[in-house]
């Protein structure tokens, strides 16, 4: 039941998948970042919580490749964004919205 | 021409090799303290080798001015010259891993727009250019407008061109006073988009970087990662380190005990009878070496937690553990800190601090404890070798060694339950993880010795203080007053000690616990291991083979049920002073710390009166 996941809203499945959240996405992907997103699960910090995520480098334009995942519930992911290696949340990947990107490295 | 010292800080993110810097420019000669009301710690030292003189300080990792941790807001706090009692830094050294520029040049030009002088450290110089990594060096200072230099801090002369930069500065700056810069003064006047465009523009120019390909670096985390093969390989590195603490450490500790058994033994044989002979004896000697015992544990497993931080492997090990741990409120980053206090808990506790979460840390520190510190080990031993049968379970297991490692799990499946039941009494809001996961290289022997002689002197310091204090106390407690003339029983049972006990022993009446039992407890304060000698002092039993005879002597008075409940208590009763100070300095809370105390006693009676009337009732 690994890939239910990706369709939450059945009524605009296509819309989904064409601007999917970084915790949709499998190892091995080379995604581009489009947007930050609103995570209300983070409450009155969310905002600062985009900053970060801003400051280390998720900017939209920026292309990160999913490296792997932890062992229970895939979480959290690893991803490498300009050379450097971070270990995301699913929660904190819900915030990226991405597209697939080229295959380059 | 005077040569008023200036103050250098070194700024980085985590893992940009800025200790490493730090303790290669300052070497033997630096100090660790805490900053005051807040418990991170504090490194100073005199430059070395400069011609001109200068002081430094380290400060704690951060991507930020903004801050998200108790770590980053000290950085910022003495970036700015907020921080009560620091003067503001002259300049300011920023260290930034050259294999990972554009994460190190954000915070860079962050620093920049404050006006402080400041000196690039293009740290890791060396990797940089094995990677094919060109940098400009002079573009790159042109570009930012502050002096860059390449180091190698692993490498002894790595750091020449940063010394000379340093007596640069300290002439340039020389007399000039460094200004506190307010909040306002350091807030963001452009975007983290526009700094990265920034960032863009400078790399282009002045840095050749070939396309990222796959190294041997990303094959080692495929397997150090994977969900299935990278947790086997954790628990394999587990294991060696737990057979290392315990097995490689005995013959050392050995020696430490026995050379105060021997020191005692020689205080009691020249000085005269009276209470001199006693404190120093019974009192200071045994006291402190009780403690200073786990010294070889506490260096072996900190010279592994080192070697596996240096390297970049343990931040693996909390990517791994981050799932499970947060079905228990906790998360990867707590996993470095309660793996600490398998040795001892007052490292542990102090290793939280690394953890953002405040609610988290809070969580970390009380359930530290209930990992099983090598303290309660003397104490298992000895009471498994006197009651259980050494025999074999299943063919293969050891019921003796068994019974240790159930009260090992029995331990940590008791701090998940309470890390769990202390969440339940807080708000379930999401806290970030973003934890970097660095680049694996080789750990530096000279790091690892630095790092390791700062941990050993901490440590050392406490037995100095605390642990002094605290054993002269009890030897008080537990010689006071003195027994009458005619006296049958051993000296403790009429000191305020025994008194106590007897007091105590209708309250632990439920759990089988008998007044000597009790009067054990009292000194065991000080550090667990002591009950032991406390009992062979109240049983009356002495001479080489002591514990063989005191287990004998248990063996006989007391039942199976009973040394069953004494082992469940000391699973779970804050039974000794120093976590309980340690706890106080670190939470700044004396309700938390009344909590503590108070949530752990009553588990351990709940825990030894549940043992004692099952197993009574099923042996009856």
């Amino acid at each position: 039941m690994t890939s239910s996941s990706t369709s939450t809203d059945s009524g605009a499945s296509a819309q989904i998948k064409s601007t999917r959240s970084l915790d949709q996405c499998r190892k091995g992907e080379t995604l581009r970042i489009t947007e930050l997103l609103a995570q209300p699960a983070f409450g009155e910090h969310d905002e600062e919580v985009t900053l970060r995520l801003k400051e280390l480098g998720f900017l939209p334009g920026v292309t990160m490749m999913v490296l792997g995942y932890g062992f229970l519930g895939r979480d959290p992911l690893a991803v490498k964004i300009a050379g450097t290696k971070f270990a995301l949340r699913r929660t904190e990947a819900s915030k990226i919205a991405v597209a697939t990107a080229e295959a380059q490295a | 021409m005077s040569t008023q010292a200036l103050r250098f800080a070194l700024v980085g993110n985590p893992n940009c090799g800025k200790t490493s810097i730090f303790n290669r420019l300052t070497g033997a000669r630096a100090k660790v303290a805490n900053y005051p009301g807040v418990t991170v710690e504090r490194r100073t030292g005199p430059v070395s080798g400069t011609s001109t003189p200068a002081n430094l300080v380290d400060l704690p990792g951060t991507y930020s001015l903004h801050v998200s941790s108790l770590d980053e807001k000290v950085a910022r706090d003495i970036i700015l010259g907020q921080m009560a009692g620091e003067a503001p830094p002259d300049v300011l050294i920023a260290v930034v891993d050259a294999t990972n520029l554009r994460l190190g040049l954000r915070l860079v030009l962050e620093l920049e727009k404050l006006g402080r002088p400041m000196i690039l450290a293009l740290n890791q110089a060396d990797a940089a250019e094995r990677r094919g990594i060109k940098i400009d060096t002079e573009g790159l200072a042109e570009a930012i407008g502050i002096p860059v230099v390449e180091t190698v801090a692993i490498r002894r002369h790595g750091l020449k061109a940063l010394r000379e930069a340093i007596d640069q500065a300290s002439t340039r700056y020389q007399g000039t006073k460094a200004e506190v810069i307010s909040d306002a003064g350091a807030s963001r006047k452009e975007s983290v988009e526009s700094l990265y465009q920034r960032i863009e523009q400078i790399t282009a120019a002045h840095v050749i970087a070939p396309p990222d390909k796959i190294t041997w670096q990303d094959k080692l985390d495929r397997f150090v990662m994977h969900p299935i093969a990278g947790l086997i390989a954790l628990f394999m590195v587990l294991l060696l380190i737990f057979q290392a603490v315990f097995a490689w450490a005995a013959p050392i500790m050995d020696l430490i005990d026995g050379s105060f058994g021997t020191l005692s033994e020689w205080v009691a044989a020249t000085l005269p009878d009276g209470i001199l002979k006693d404190f120093l004896a019974d009192g200071l000697i045994a006291g402190v070496g009780g403690v200073l015992v786990f010294l070889p544990q506490i260096i072996i497993l900190f010279f592994f937690i080192l070697l596996l931080e240096d390297s970049g492997y343990l931040t693996r090990a909390a990517f791994l553990l981050d799932r499970p741990m947060r079905g228990v409120g906790l998360s990867g980053r707590s996993f470095i800190p309660l793996l600490s206090s398998f040795a001892c808990a007052v490292p542990g506790i102090m290793a939280t601090r690394t953890v953002p979460d405040p609610r988290e840390r809070i969580i970390a520190i009380m359930v530290a404890p209930l990992m099983t510190c090598s303290a309660r080990l003397p104490v298992y031993t000895l009471i498994i070798a006197a009651f259980i049968p050494d025999q074999k379970v299943w063919g293969i297991f050891n019921l003796q060694g068994l019974t240790l490692f159930a009260l090992y799990i029995a331990g940590i499946v008791s701090a998940a339950l309470a890390a769990w039941l202390l969440r339940l009494r807080h708000t379930r809001e999401e806290f970030p993880l973003l934890l970097e996961l660095p680049a694996f290289r080789w750990p530096s022997p000279y790091h690892l010795l630095i790092g390791l002689r700062e941990r050993t002197w901490v440590f050392l310091r406490r037995v100095g203080t605390i642990i002094l204090a605290l054993s002269i106390v009890l030897w008080a407690l537990s010689s006071f007053p003195a027994p009458p003339a005619d006296a049958t029983g051993a000296a403790i049972e009429y000191s305020f000690a025994g008194q106590l006990g007897r007091l105590m022993q209708p309250l632990f009446e439920p759990m089988g616990f008998t007044w000597q039992m009790c009067i054990a407890l009292i000194p065991a304060m000080a550090a667990r291991e002591v009950a032991i000698s406390a009992l062979a002092t109240v049983y009356a039993v002495g001479g080489e083979t002591f514990e063989q005879a005191l287990g004998q002597t248990l063996g006989q008075s007391w039942g199976l049920p009973v040394a069953l409940a004494y082992l469940a208590w000391f699973v779970y009763a804050p039974q000794c002073l120093a976590t309980i100070a340690v706890v106080r300095r670190e939470t700044n809370s004396r309700s938390a710390t009344a909590f503590f105390t108070f949530y752990l006693f009553a588990l351990a009676y709940v825990a030894a009166v549940i043992t004692y009337q099952v197993s009574s009732w099923l042996l009856s």
